[in-house]
């Protein structure tokens, strides 16, 4: 919890009173992660990927670079965990990444972190982070880095809602972690609403904040078929007698 | 325990170390087979998310108020003082311990009296614990510890799949790659729920067969399975024999 309340408060500090967005969680990155570099790509289902922001010109290159290479580590996020390089100069990367790797390195990169946004079959994005000298993260870098990649999932989820300026956004609930229910509610939704999972859950967490109720009660009681999501994102029935 | 037990359960568990290993289903049977050898009432696995909690990603039942005993460790219970320590925990009488208040409460409601922890050692990391509770107030005898201790180690290599653990990003993407894939199965627990009419732990039991019984991973069917691009049939209704 501690980790959180001060990786947010940093990123709210770097928001300044505006709604945050990707580019404060990425400012935060550069500064407790020790990369120098960050991008964020937004997935959501069919959707072409589109890189929503980097902190720099090099790394728009290197987002481009990989999708016309169809080559590099932040390529396709697996439906898995991170992918961490450490040198990408290494003769293990450059038989990996053959035309990438060795771009990269001409362009100042030897580090690539890639963490990709999901929740299990809900493809939100991937944060790449990336820095110009060797080396892995250590411990407390990956645990802020998965963090930081949790709000970033956090803020793609809230799109389109944006806080009324001025206002802090609320404090972002883990959505990743935890309970089973969640999880599980999500897998009934597609099947209710005819939509992907990712949708599912936008579906759900809007329902949650509609109603000011935890994501995971609300999850239960859709687990429990207690409550039925309608069409409509932000209503539902209960389940009780007409 | 018979030695010859205990000898099957080794050679069954290292003969799934192979090509198409199976990190969650491996992981499964591992906690059943806790139950058998230990002769305990339940067992279950939780793993570092590489922050700040642990999260359970096995168990030997799917009940979900066991599931849901399990994950109220994420920061009170034996499995955290496990994790943080590296040292097994064991409470033969958790009424009378005075340990973990919520915890205790919970294990209570679900029958359970006496709890015991081991961690997952990697040289000197700990990335989780093997969680064991039993209805009886009894302490577990050392020579059952050590092959509770002795299969704990068996689940780290598994989950490391024998790999060259040199670098710590290859356990750190295993990890992520472990608890991505524990989402996923809850997601399609509650996809075929919600399609077969099932309860979620009968649709687990669904979902492990049609893995088995196709040769397919248990976190690859769980995607197809939330995408839509797997369906499975209802079960077919027992026949009734002799």
């Amino acid at each position: 919890m501690d980790r959180r309340v001060r990786l947010w408060s940093q990123i709210l500090a770097y928001g300044n009173g505006r709604p945050v967005g990707v580019g404060d969680v990425c400012a935060a990155a550069l500064a407790t992660v020790g990369v120098d570099r960050a991008a964020v790509t937004v997935l959501l289902d069919a959707t072409p990927r589109e890189t929503v922001y980097a902190s720099d010109q090099v790394t728009v290159d290197l987002q481009e670079l990989t999708l016309t290479l169809g080559e590099g580590p932040g390529l396709a996020p697996p439906a898995t965990g991170p992918v961490l390089v450490s040198d990408l100069a290494t003769p293990e990367s450059l038989v990996r990444w053959p035309v990438f790797a060795p771009a990269a390195v001409r362009a100042g990169v030897r580090a690539m972190f890639v963490l990709p946004l999901l929740v299990g079959a809900a493809r939100l994005g991937v944060l790449d982070l990336y820095r110009g000298t060797p080396g892995g993260l250590r411990p407390e870098q990956l645990a802020d880095a998965l963090a930081l990649a949790e709000m970033t999932a956090t803020l793609l989820l809230d799109g389109a809602d944006p806080a009324a300026p001025g206002a802090p956004r609320r404090w972002p609930e883990r959505t990743a972690a935890q309970h089973p229910e969640v999880h599980q509610a999500i897998g009934m939704l597609t099947v209710q609403l005819g939509v992907s999972a990712a949708v599912a859950l936008i579906r759900l967490r809007a329902y949650a904040y509609a109603h000011d109720r935890r994501l995971r009660d609300v999850a239960g009681d859709v687990v429990a078929r207690r409550l039925r999501l309608a069409a409509e994102s932000g209503t539902g029935t209960d389940g009780a007698a007409p | 325990m018979a030695e010859t037990q205990l000898a099957d359960v080794f050679v069954e568990l290292a003969d799934t170390l192979v090509d198409e290993f199976d990190v969650i289903d491996f992981l499964h049977v591992l906690t059943q087979r806790c139950v058998e050898l230990l002769g305990v009432s339940a067992a279950g696995l939780l793993l570092t998310d590489q922050q700040d909690t642990l999260q359970v990603v096995a168990a030997s039942s799917e009940r979900t108020r066991l599931l849901e005993l399990f994950q109220l460790q994420t920061d009170q219970g034996p499995c955290v003082d496990c994790f943080r320590t590296g040292q097994p925990v064991s409470v033969s009488d958790l009424a009378s311990a005075g340990r973990w208040p919520r915890f205790t409460e919970a294990a209570a409601e679900v029958g359970f009296a006496s709890v015991h922890a081991v961690p997952m050692r990697l040289r000197t990391e700990i990335i989780g614990a093997l969680n064991f509770f039993h209805t009886d107030p009894v302490p577990v005898d050392p020579e059952r510890l050590r092959v509770g201790q002795a299969l704990a180690d068996v689940a780290t290599i598994g989950l490391l799949q024998h790999r060259a653990i040199r670098r710590r990003e290859i356990l750190a993407e295993q990890l992520g790659t472990a608890l991505n894939s524990r989402i996923l199965i809850e997601q399609a627990k509650g996809v075929l729920a919600e399609r077969l009419g099932l309860a979620v732990d009968e649709a687990f039991t669904v979902l492990r067969s049609y893995a088995r019984n196709h040769n397919r991973r248990l976190s690859d069917l769980a995607e197809a399975v939330v995408t839509g691009a797997v369906h499975i049939p209802p079960p077919a209704p027992a026949v009734p024999t002799g």
